[in-house]
């Protein structure tokens, strides 16, 4: 059942596209990597879905219904946006406090969350004195505190430390394996690869990918690359064979759709020689990468 | 409505500005009635008389004027310090967060109103003790002075929360509120005297009993139209929050908050 539902969504700032008719689902008690470069548009549509910025086109439903419409939305959903929005003088305890009576939570749970995310020492610190990590983890704090179905985050592991980013990564993991939905975005693959299912990768605003990581994974293309002096008779001889090929000079050629073995073959048939042959799969930070590169700054909130 | 009211009132109490500006409400209060009470016979009627009495007691103007910048904060301060996104995912309907932060400014207004009301009374009282005199005024009016002050000081603050949703920038939104008092209320409003009654700070000031004209500093007015009754003062600052209330909801409610 899907749990996030975004159907057509576009968001225009005056003349800029920021959101391009775009539609994702995100089923119950999955984790969802929503990834693109900055300026991709992750934000607006990440606003979008939480009420806090009106559509130009297009709905976005997250448990069933517009953000605006949700009774008691905090239990149903809780977001992580930039940073905690925390009041600079209020404290983490205070911060929290409010949420716990915005959200009908009992404030005995505030301690308990504070030691979550490592914040037990700094409770009664004013968040203005707190660095940008210590935010995100109030922000977390605050997001988790009432216990929603759905977590929305933007970008969480900005400010974090490796410490941090490895402390969210098993946050994160456990939430999943208690079958709660998740939808983290970033900039940067590697940073949600080892926790998310699945993954939306955006660029300029429009769904280039929707798919599993294995998926994914698998849609990559191998290149044999082969140094030849007979560059030209063998690019012509893979392409005959159905297989893409590049010859890059002087004597290089870059082989897609075809194995290393084939290649060997192909060559060995027409007495080309092969000075030299390697292979490489791109990883999924390449994938990204490649899927996303024609993108430049945007030059609207992302 | 009752959660939302509830959380503001929290964030009232847990924001050291709302201390701030209720100590300078009562301490300005005081320090004008001090010094009103030292024009006593001079510059200022004799505190003898209801008319030197009462100018002391109801040196609330500047406590009225923070009342307003209050509730100017209460709204804007929340896209000051990007808080207005968290506020908005605990309550999405806008209409709602507007209303609860009116009636929360306003409830606040009313303590720096009659807090304010009480510190002048009590300096005056002071002073007429101390010459000797008698009380020139009733009870009942010393306490309608400082009921005013807490109703005119809660209208106030509550228009205040409206004016800081349709203008965001805090710092922009309080200068412009204490522009408003002082060029269009005072100078202007002290040029073409028929139209001040009509002007909502002078509204809020004839609540508080407060002489036309007289509500930032002590000084003797020319004598000039006269004040607004109670009730129309009361209707016309009712008029004015619910004005700016609607066009703060016209322009809060599709505003993004990015």
């Amino acid at each position: 059942m899907a749990v996030i539902e975004v159907n057509g969504l576009t968001k225009r700032f005056g003349s800029v596209v920021a959101v391009d008719h775009l539609s994702f689902q995100v089923d119950e008690g999955k984790v969802v990597g929503f990834l693109g470069p900055n300026g991709a548009g992750k934000t607006t549509t990440l606003r979008m879905l939480l009420g806090l910025v009106e559509p130009s086109g297009g709905s976005a439903k997250v448990c069933g219904a517009p953000y605006r419409e949700l009774d008691n939305p905090l239990h149903k959903v809780g977001a992580l946006l930039d940073s905690s929005h925390a009041h600079p003088r209020r404290t983490a305890r205070t911060h929290l406090r409010l949420v716990a009576t915005s959200a009908g939570v009992s404030p005995a749970k505030i301690d308990d969350m504070l030691a979550l995310v490592g914040l037990s020492q700094a409770a009664d610190r004013r968040a203005g004195e707190f660095s940008l990590g210590m935010r995100q983890r109030l922000g977390l704090a605050a997001a988790l505190l009432p216990e929603p179905e759905v977590l929305i985050l933007d970008e969480p592991a900005n400010g974090l430390d490796p410490q941090g980013v490895h402390w969210l990564r098993e946050l994160l993991r456990k939430r999943a394996a208690e079958g709660q939905t998740v939808l983290v975005s970033s900039h940067i693959l590697a940073e949600v690869a080892q926790t998310v299912d699945t993954v939306v990768i955006l660029d300029r605003g429009r769904l280039v990918t929707e798919s599993s990581l294995a998926d994914l994974t698998a849609s990559t293309k191998t290149i044999v690359r082969v140094r030849t002096p007979k560059a030209a008779d063998l690019a012509a001889a893979v392409t005959a064979d159905g297989a893409d090929a590049k010859v890059v000079p002087p004597d290089r050629v870059e082989i897609t759709g075809s194995t290393p073995e084939r290649v060997a073959n192909l060559a060995a048939d027409r007495a080309i020689p092969i000075v030299e042959s390697t292979t490489e799969t791109p990883n999924l930070e390449d994938v990204f990468l490649q899927l996303t590169a024609d993108s430049g700054p945007q030059g609207v909130p992302s | 409505m009752i959660l939302p009211l509830r959380v503001e009132l929290m964030k009232l109490r847990a924001t050291g500005l709302t201390y701030g500006l209720l100590a300078t409400a009562v301490g300005l209060s005081a320090l004008l009635a001090v010094l009103a009470a030292a024009q006593a016979g001079s510059n200022v009627a004799p505190l003898s008389t209801a008319s030197g009495l009462g100018t002391v007691t109801t040196t609330t103007g500047l406590a009225l004027l923070l009342a307003a910048i209050l509730g100017v904060t209460v709204a804007s301060g929340e896209f000051r310090h990007q808080t207005a996104t968290l506020t908005y995912l605990s309550f999405p309907d806008r209409n709602r967060v507007l209303a609860a932060k009116a009636m929360a400014a306003a409830a606040a207004g009313a303590v720096y109103g009659f807090a304010a009301g009480v510190a002048a009374t009590v300096v005056g009282l002071i002073a007429v003790a101390i010459k000797g005199d008698s009380v020139a005024l009733s009870a009942g009016t010393l306490l309608a002075h400082m009921g005013g002050a807490a109703l005119g000081a809660a209208l106030l603050a509550a228009a205040g929360v409206g004016v800081g949703s349709l203008v965001r920038g805090e710092l922009g939104a309080v200068i412009g509120t204490i522009a408003w008092v002082v060029v269009i209320e005072l100078i202007i409003g002290g040029l073409f005297r028929s139209i001040q009654p009509y002007l909502p700070y002078t509204a809020a000031t004839t609540l508080a009993g407060i002489k036309l004209g007289q509500s930032l500093l002590v000084v003797r007015v020319a004598a000039g139209p006269q004040p607004l009754p109670f009730a129309a003062a009361t209707g016309l600052l009712l008029a004015v929050a619910a004005v700016v209330a609607f066009a703060a909801a016209l322009a809060t409610v599709p505003r993004d908050i990015t």
